[in-house]
């Protein structure tokens, strides 16, 4: 792609996001949404290849239909109460429509079926972008609204973060384990949202972190498959040792960073008093537990001698920057010592 | 005037059911410019003259795009108009289904709503369609300088997925 273009079309990515993060009339919430949609759609299609065609077209269709659903109900709105502001939306029937276009738009259960197709048409490099850049217009939207009871959002919650578990559990393709630990994560975030919104954007950062480490260690490894990590310990061998670390943490295992969010939502739910909800929540993590378990054990493949995948692979010397993959990693295991600071991060957002 | 705006409220819907029924793509661009034709006569009624013209200008472009591009890409040698079964079929079931919703909903909305811009436009200086266009000019300037670039963005956007014969993505499918 020429550099010009690339530059207009990131610049147009950025302008789009800013653009719903700084609104506070729907309509031009609705255009950043617009900006984000339009200017991706080069970055997936980029490589001349029938399956990024496909995913590509799927985006378009399900963003445009949300994003048109969303014109819709914000109308809706205004013609029922005259307000365009985006946090007086008050009236349940554009209330509705607007959380499940959002949940469109953003890929929670039990629309997220989009998600997968999409992630698995595209390189990795584009992937990360489209489950981390592009979760960040909608999401503000998400934490603006807020509807009379907690049930649509929360249930929708629960939702995703068991089709998340339950729906990469026999997968081999890594980009579709992706989307639906995507989903999982998603669900999390929806759990606590309308209980406390701080925790939200910590669980969004931290999924942030973590994801953008295995999106970029997978970039690293050029592996899309379950078959392709048993051949990363000859590829690079200490990303190889750290990756199921940042694998566990996206599993939500104890000492490592990514149990700080699932810690304190789950703390949370107890104090409102939905203990079935956070007993819910927590069995569900288990779900998507076995999955990254399973990518652990393709990593640290204990082999017998002289099969396939006991031999080295020929390979040239990566050109991929390190510095984000190093940060991204040490921040998705390290973290959960200096939990008070991170909190203190995300609390003075909201 | 009622009269008037009876009929094109009716064709306005009958245009849309048109569309939704599923005929052949350029049946639907007729359809398509139906729709807008109507619309924009409901816009004159509703006082906004100026409006309806800018509206009509830029649907008349935009459809002649659409109905050259769905001319090209879906040239059928027995096109699907609404004299087929399936066709006729759906748009009967869709013109069914409006006027279920609008005698479910009837009685409420549309007896107070409406009310024409500019009922009283001797006694006033501008008028409220060309006084919205000076708005947006002065006080919308940023947002009209954001609509313009991301058209561009849009221009740009299409040109990156429809460039060259084997380079373009939409061609390798």
């Amino acid at each position: 792609m020429n550099p010009y273009v690339l530059s207009i079309l990131l610049m147009g990515l950025g302008l789009g996001t800013t653009v719903t993060f700084a609104s506070s009339h729907w309509l031009l919430a609705w255009m950043g949404l617009e900006m984000n949609t339009l200017a991706i759609l080069p970055l997936m299609a980029q490589h001349h290849h029938p399956r990024a065609v496909e995913a590509t077209t799927k985006y378009f269709l399900i963003q445009s239909a949300a994003a048109a659903t969303i014109l819709f109900a914000s109308s809706t709105n205004a013609w029922l109460s005259g307000q365009w502001d985006i946090q007086h939306i008050t009236h349940p029937l554009p209330t509705v429509m607007i959380t499940l276009a959002l949940s469109l738009k953003l890929g929670l259960a039990p629309l997220h079926a989009w998600l997968p197709e999409v992630i698995q048409g595209l390189d990795l490099t584009t992937g990360l972008i489209l489950s981390t850049w592009q979760k960040l217009a909608p999401f503000a939207l998400l934490v603006q609204i807020f509807p009379d009871t907690p049930l649509l959002i929360t249930s929708l919650g629960l939702i995703s973060m068991v089709a998340g578990g339950w729906g990469g559990l026999n997968h081999t393709q890594l980009r579709k384990i992706l989307a639906y630990s995507s989903v999982a994560h998603l669900g999390w975030m929806m759990v606590v949202m309308q209980f406390s919104t701080s925790l939200t954007a910590l669980a969004l950062l931290m999924y942030v972190i973590m994801t953008a480490s295995a999106f970029l260690t997978f970039k690293l490894l050029k592996s899309t498959s379950m078959n392709n990590l048993a051949m990363s310990w000859a590829k690079a061998p200490s990303i190889t040792a750290l990756m199921p670390l940042v694998l566990l943490s996206l599993g939500g295992l104890p000492p490592l960073s990514g149990f700080l969010p699932k810690w304190l939502i789950i703390q949370e739910l107890t104090k409102q008093e939905l203990g079935l909800v956070a007993t819910f929540a927590a069995l569900s993590a288990l779900l998507s537990l076995f999955f990254y378990l399973r990518m652990c054990y393709c990593l640290t493949f204990t082999s017998s001698p002289n099969n396939l995948v006991g031999t080295t692979p020929w390979r040239l010397e990566t050109k991929q920057v390190s510095l984000p993959l190093a940060i991204s990693t040490s921040l998705s295991i390290l973290l959960l010592p200096i939990s008070p600071a991170v909190l203190s991060l995300t609390l003075p957002l909201f | 005037m009622v009269y008037m705006t009876y009929l094109l409220l009716i064709g306005l819907v009958l245009g849309l059911a048109a569309v939704a029924s599923n005929p052949s793509p350029y049946f639907a661009a007729l359809g398509l410019v139906t729709v807008a034709g109507m619309s924009c006569g409901i816009l004159v009624g509703y006082g906004g003259s100026f409006l309806s013209l800018i509206l009509f200008l830029i649907y008349l472009g935009g459809m002649l795009v659409v109905f050259a591009y769905s001319a090209a890409l879906a040239s059928e040698p027995y096109p699907e108009g609404w004299g087929s079964w399936p066709v006729s079929t759906l748009m009967l079931v869709y013109v069914l289904l409006v006027v279920c919703v609008s005698v479910f909903f009837s009685g409420g909305w549309f007896e107070g709503s409406w009310v024409t811009v500019d009922e009283f436009s001797e006694f006033t200086l501008f008028r409220g369609d060309s006084g919205g266009v000076a708005l947006m000019y002065s006080s919308g300037g940023g947002v009209l300088m954001l609509g313009g670039w991301v058209l561009l963005l849009t221009l740009f956007v299409v040109l990156e997925l429809t460039r060259g014969l084997s380079r373009g993505t939409l061609r390798a499918v």
